[in-house]
């Protein structure tokens, strides 16, 4: 049987990744790298620099470990959105020329929803409600009528970029969410933070203001950790479970590059007990962005029959999860 | 007789008969995973601000289940139990008018509770109840506060907003305008503040 293969290129902010799909959901190859500014955050124009410097190298290397040439590659598939400008538009331009010089279709894939379809294709979830947290992005999605709907998500800063902000005034190297997870687990006291959730949207800034104020008061940074992470991720337990009970739906999927978290993971496990519905936590090397999840999701609009002319893939960065028809599902 | 009906996001919820009448009793679960500072803090906090939310509520004017007892060792409320459906049920089965007339006084009610400070905290469609004579009842006052501010009134309506849009989406838009109307009709000069605070919270958790 002939299969279609797919690569897929994300770079929508500081990672550029290629990975190589087949259409029965193989993943040959899942290629990335990711920058890691020596201080401060990601300067847009500095990541973009980085995708089109390391690009060419790391779409050599997807090709090489899935053991195919340029010439097999059926499709190509592109996160087209939401992300950092010059980030998106480098990668774009990599996967049009590649679609011109090897006279194959584009695909212009959608970041958020693609993060839902690889947890979806890893964990055989039909409708999952999926908890998706990483540096960019809190948001509680389940798809109705048509689309992936955002229930819930930050009213103001990402979980992942609350663990780097406090990171990086606790002295820590970027990304600081894993480091902050270590220290957590030598944390013995627990010092209150404010839970902000309202409805199913949730807020992190005064509780990194707080948590910052602890630090300046000495409080020992592990203290810290712990208590950030148990009021952090409590909160996130809170709106998955409002979802769940509103929503009724069967599933619970965690994904992004926080779902790295094994504590997080611990607390939402829990969750899914409480409400009787079905877990999965994205592995590690499909949790944070990578290419994989652009070519899985490039197949899966491909084969229900949508491809993108070079002359309309303009890049989206604000594109929401909840704007695009998800026609696969339909 | 104890008869579960609901299994809520922080709350078991039974249907119980007692001098012959029906009672609800909400129930605050341990939730083991998590922290347990966090997990009594919350048990604690979030019964007693619904019990005493539920009766200021009613004082402003809005409908909600009277409280008859509160247990702070177990944390359980026993309140009114409301012969009716859950709004967000009800919606697909209403004409155009019914469903107009219904988000009009949702807008109303929210805003009496807005002319006194207070915020619901979590105003979903499942959190209204329509009872067998069609009047609409507000619940689930876990979440709400007092001495309530613009942008916390703000973030009510946002979140109104948003249960309409991921839960209602094909009626979201005249759903949405009957809420507002029944809203500004109700609160008068002050909505405006409020309803521009609400689009710029809107725009703030997203991509722009």
């Amino acid at each position: 049987m002939l299969v279609l293969i797919c690569l897929g290129l994300e770079g929508t902010a500081h990672s550029f990744g290629a990975g190589i799909v087949t259409d029965d959901g193989s993943v040959l190859s899942n290629e990335w790298d990711m920058l890691k500014p020596a201080q401060g955050g990601i300067h847009p124009r500095e990541a973009s620099r980085h995708h089109s410097d390391l690009g060419p190298s790391i779409i050599n290397n997807a090709l090489e470990k899935a053991g195919i040439n340029y010439n097999d590659i059926d499709f190509i598939a592109f996160s087209r959105g939401p992300g950092l400008g010059p980030c998106l538009r480098t990668t774009a331009t990599m996967a049009r020329t590649l679609s011109l010089k090897l006279d194959v279709p584009l695909v212009d894939v959608n970041h958020c929803v693609a993060h839902i379809e690889i947890g979806c294709l890893e964990s055989r979830f039909k409708d999952p409600v999926t908890v998706y947290v990483s540096g960019g992005n809190s948001q509680v999605i389940a798809y109705a009528g048509g689309r992936f709907r955002t229930f819930g998500e930050t009213l103001d800063i990402a979980i992942g970029n609350m663990l780097d902000v406090l990171g990086r005034e606790l002295g820590m190297g970027f990304p600081a969410g894993p480091i902050v997870e270590k220290l957590a687990k030598q944390g013995t006291n627990y010092h209150s933070l404010p839970y902000s959730v309202k409805g199913m949207d949730l807020s992190y800034s005064g509780m990194l203001t707080a948590a910052k104020k602890l630090f300046s008061e000495g409080i020992p940074i592990p203290d810290i950790c712990f208590s950030v992470q148990e009021t952090a991720f409590g909160m996130l337990a809170e709106i998955a479970e409002r979802a769940i009970a509103h929503t009724k739906k069967q599933e619970l999927l965690l994904t992004g590059g926080v779902a790295r978290n094994n504590r997080l993971t611990e607390i939402l496990e829990g969750v899914s007990k409480r409400h009787d519905v079905k877990f999965h936590r994205v592995s590690p090397s499909l949790a944070g962005d990578q290419g994989a999840m652009i070519a899985w999701n490039g197949i899966l609009q491909f084969n229900a029959g949508h491809t993108i002319e070079i002359s309309d893939s303009q890049v989206l960065p604000k594109w929401r999860t909840d704007e695009q028809d998800i026609i696969w599902r339909a | 007789m104890k008869e579960l009906i609901a299994q809520g996001a922080e709350s078991v919820i039974y249907r119980i008969e007692r001098w012959n009448q029906y009672f609800v009793l909400k129930w605050r679960q341990s939730k083991p995973y998590l922290f347990k500072d966090i997990d009594s803090h919350l048990r604690k906090t979030r019964t007693s601000r619904e019990c005493k939310m539920l009766s200021v509520a009613r004082t402003l004017g809005v409908r909600t289940p009277a409280v008859y007892a509160v247990d702070l060792d177990d944390f359980t409320i026993l309140m009114d139990y409301i012969e009716g459906v859950q709004f967000k049920q009800l919606v697909s089965t209403l004409t155009e008018n019914q469903l107009k007339g219904f988000c009009l006084e949702f807008g109303r009610s929210i805003a009496l509770l807005h002319k006194g400070d207070v915020v619901h905290g979590d105003p979903t469609t499942s959190n209204l109840i329509i009872d067998s004579e069609s009047r609409l009842w507000l619940i689930d006052f876990g979440l709400s506060e007092m001495n309530a501010t613009i942008e916390m009134k703000g973030v009510d309506l946002h979140l109104i907003h948003r249960a309409l849009e991921t839960t209602h989406w094909d009626l979201q838009e005249s759903m949405l305008e009957a809420t507002i109307r029944g809203y500004s009709d109700s609160l008068g000069k002050d909505a405006m503040d409020i309803l521009s605070r609400m689009e710029e919270i809107r725009e703030r958790g997203r991509y722009h």
